[in-house]
């Protein structure tokens, strides 16, 4: 027996990629009594209308017991430990145009490529800082961020960290196989949205235009035995609830299909960034993003919830005490960032500037451990 | 209602599987299976008594009406497992099979490890799997990864008629599962049966419970009514229990002062 | 003498009584053939070939049917 069911597919047949009218109306009719039933029931279930329910403005009035049962929730099942991972961007070279990136290829910005010892620098302050959980991000630059030089760099890095995932463009299969064996445990790839005609609206050139590509890139690394799959829309492009629908769909399949990696899911609200514009027909108000991240919560109780340097300190400690579990801190988004005064441009301007032991100490207040260390891939034998 | 059962390639109305053993007799079974309304009924193989009349079961049952699933009981390896499916084939012309493999005589649990050998190479030759299984989250994503159909974790020990002793299990495998979810052995009652309905199994298989009931033809009508009534319920999605109203907003009060 | 292993049990047959094929075996045993899956030394015989199957000594041989369980 084969398995036809691919995440293309499933999107598709039920019109969460394209001509999604159909569930803004079900969101629209979704009524308190609704709501009322889906918080009565056992949390931490996924079903497609649970997520519509939890989604729906009708739920905006439940936002306080939706905290309540998400956070019970989240120490049921995480413990009182909050994560803590440090971004190392080593290229901001793209050669894609994304409408919203600091990034793209045609703003005319600083650009930068660490070489191994510049990495090596910066990872050594991160390192010294106290992480041992790092991420290496990039923009789009194949020609540069190869699978050899990363397997050399992760080579060096796991003397100091304990797990590495990555955040670079989409790779195939056996590429993420060498990653893995060169001790890459974690990626994370954000669709951005799952509207179709809305990506390629904001993907104007370059290989990221190819949604199909980037939608099943997942089932590749995943495949290739990669234990973290990060999902993400990037929030501002397209309607917050109908992308969190879509995405809510995709995790439920990744989690079926690839049962031995778990799933995070991260908030990326659109910061401002240079050269590129700066108005949003969808702007995501904390109140949205609070709902947002309680409804996921409440229908995947195991899901990693991620909230970097994006966030302002005040919005990060409230939701720290609610559902997250992992949070970046003192992020540089500019390579070379943490070892020089590089002039080099920033993805985004960080929005929480705190130090990493002040973010620790944030945790700490609300009464959750920092762990900068949870797991030795090491200890695997990876 | 468009409510079918489907594994692999066919479609089912009744959700109730039922077993021919242990009953008074061929025309008891026949009268049970006809007022449980199953499609699908389970059969054993074993060595003709070469120095006895042996009576033919197979021609009390219609197997136009009824698919007929062989089952490997007595196999206690995967490899008698495969011998007995391969067996079964050729003795009915049906790819169908209920995988057992039972090493342990006493309470008939079966051995995870050897099941899914036997999946495997069973799957590989064109078989159609239903395993037998203990109530294992991890095992239960094994077998459907080497492509079974089903995967039929047991309620409690078979023949026991305790009901839902797995249910925290059950409820995981339900949860996860991308095949139908029968569950199987140790349904005593019609009442475990809706209960394992209303968690959102596909399916259940009873045997016991009917064959050896006082009277077997009503025991049957009511696990069929059981197993209908405890689809219905999980369709319909179970009434609120009960809501914890909480008057302060000490997690979510920072939000009023935000601008919408 | 001639020997068959029958379902785990030893068949002797006076030289020339031993039953040519799987067909007569059945027939001699009262076994309808149609109820009948059988194995030589651990091969399937399909149905269709139990009347062209000769039997010989030292054969071992299974016979097995379906009977009602669970």
């Amino acid at each position: 027996m084969t398995r036809t069911t691919n995440i293309t597919a499933i999107l598709a047949d039920n019109r969460l990629d394209k001509d999604r009218s159909v569930w803004a109306d079900a969101l629209e009719r979704v009524t308190a009594a609704q709501v009322e039933q889906a918080l009565a029931q056992a949390p931490g279930r996924y079903s497609v209308a649970r997520m519509v329910t939890l989604l729906s403005p009708a739920a905006k009035a439940y936002l306080e017991p939706m905290a309540q049962q998400a956070r019970k929730l989240t120490i049921q099942r995480f413990g009182r430990t909050i994560q803590l991972y440090a971004p190392l961007y080593v290229s901001n070279v793209c050669v894609n145009s994304c409408r919203y990136c600091g990034y793209n290829r045609q703003t005319d910005v600083n650009r930068t490529r660490l070489t191994r010892e510049q990495a090596l620098a910066d990872a050594e302050v991160i390192a010294a800082e106290g992480f041992r959980h790092l991420l290496l991000v990039s923009g789009e630059d194949s020609a540069y961020v190869t699978v050899d030089y990363l397997s050399t760099l992760a080579h060096e890095l796991r003397r100091m960290f304990a797990s590495i995932a990555i955040e670079i463009q989409p790779l195939q299969k056996d590429d993420y196989a060498a990653l893995f064996a060169a001790g890459i445990d974690g990626v994370a790839l954000y669709q951005e949205t799952y509207d179709r005609d809305v990506y390629a609206d904001y993907h104007v050139a370059g290989p990221k235009r190819d949604y199909d590509n980037r939608l099943e890139t997942p089932d590749r690394y995943a495949a290739a035995g990669m234990r973290r799959i990060g999902l993400g829309v990037l929030l501002g492009l397209a309607d917050w609830r109908l992308d969190t629908l879509a995405m809510a769909e995709h995790a439920a399949y990744l989690m079926k299909t690839y049962w031995r990696s778990q799933i995070d899911f991260s908030f990326p609200r659109i910061r401002p960034a240079t050269n590129v514009i700066h108005e949003w027909p969808y702007v995501v108000s904390d109140e949205h993003l609070v709902q947002m991240m309680l409804a996921l919560r409440l229908c995947f109780a195991d899901t990693g919830i991620v909230l970097s340097t994006r966030e302002l300190p005040a919005f990060r400690d409230r939701m720290m005490n609610i559902c997250v579990t992992r949070v970046s801190a003192g992020s540089k988004t500019n390579p070379g960032g943490y070892a020089s005064d590089t002039t080099a441009a920033e993805q985004f301007t960080v929005a929480d500037e705190r130090p990493p032991a002040e973010v620790a100490a944030a945790i700490a207040r609300c009464g959750h451990e920092p762990v900068w260390k949870d797991w030795d891939a090491g200890f695997i034998g990876v | 209602m468009n409510d079918m059962l489907k594994i692999a390639d066919r479609e089912f109305h009744s959700r109730l599987l039922v077993g021919t053993g242990k009953f008074a007799s061929n025309a008891a079974m026949d009268a049970a299976m006809d007022a449980s309304g199953a499609e699908i009924v389970t059969v054993a193989l074993r060595r003709v008594d070469i120095e006895n009349e042996n009576d033919n079961m197979l021609a009390a049952i219609d197997r136009a009406r009824y698919l007929l699933l062989p089952n490997t009981s007595g196999a206690r390896d995967a490899a008698e497992a495969v011998r007995l499916a391969r067996l079964a084939r050729a003795a009915s012309g049906i790819h169908w099979v209920k995988l057992e493999v039972t090493p342990d005589p006493y309470y008939l649990l079966p051995d995870g490890e050897e099941t899914l050998k036997a999946a495997q190479t069973l799957v590989q030759d064109g078989f159609v799997v239903l395993p037998y299984m203990n109530a294992d989250p991890i095992l239960a994503r094994k077998l459907q990864d080497v492509g079974c159909a089903t995967v039929m974790p047991l309620a409690s020990p078979i023949g026991s008629n305790q009901g839902l002793k797995m249910r925290a299990s059950i409820e995981i495998i339900i949860e996860q599962a991308t095949v139908p979810v029968v569950v199987d052995a140790g349904l005593g009652a019609p009442s475990h049966a809706a209960e394992a309905m209303e968690m959102g199994a596909d399916a259940v298989l009873v045997n016991t419970a009917i064959a050896t009931a006082e009277n077997p033809v009503k025991m049957a009508i009511a696990f069929k009514l059981a197993v209908e009534a405890g689809r219905m319920s999980y369709q319909a999605g179970l009434a609120a229990q009960s809501t914890h109203a909480s008057a302060s907003s000490p997690l979510t009060g920072f939000l009023r002062n935000e601008q919408k | 003498m001639a020997l068959l292993k029958i379902n785990g049990i030893d068949k002797t047959y006076a030289s020339g009584a031993m039953p040519a094929t799987l067909a007569d075996l059945l027939t001699q045993m009262n076994i309808d053939a149609a109820t009948v899956v059988a194995e030589i030394d651990g091969a399937i015989v399909p149905r269709q070939a139990f009347a062209d199957t000769r039997l010989a000594d030292g054969m071992t041989l299974e016979l097995v049917r379906f009977v009602p369980g669970g």
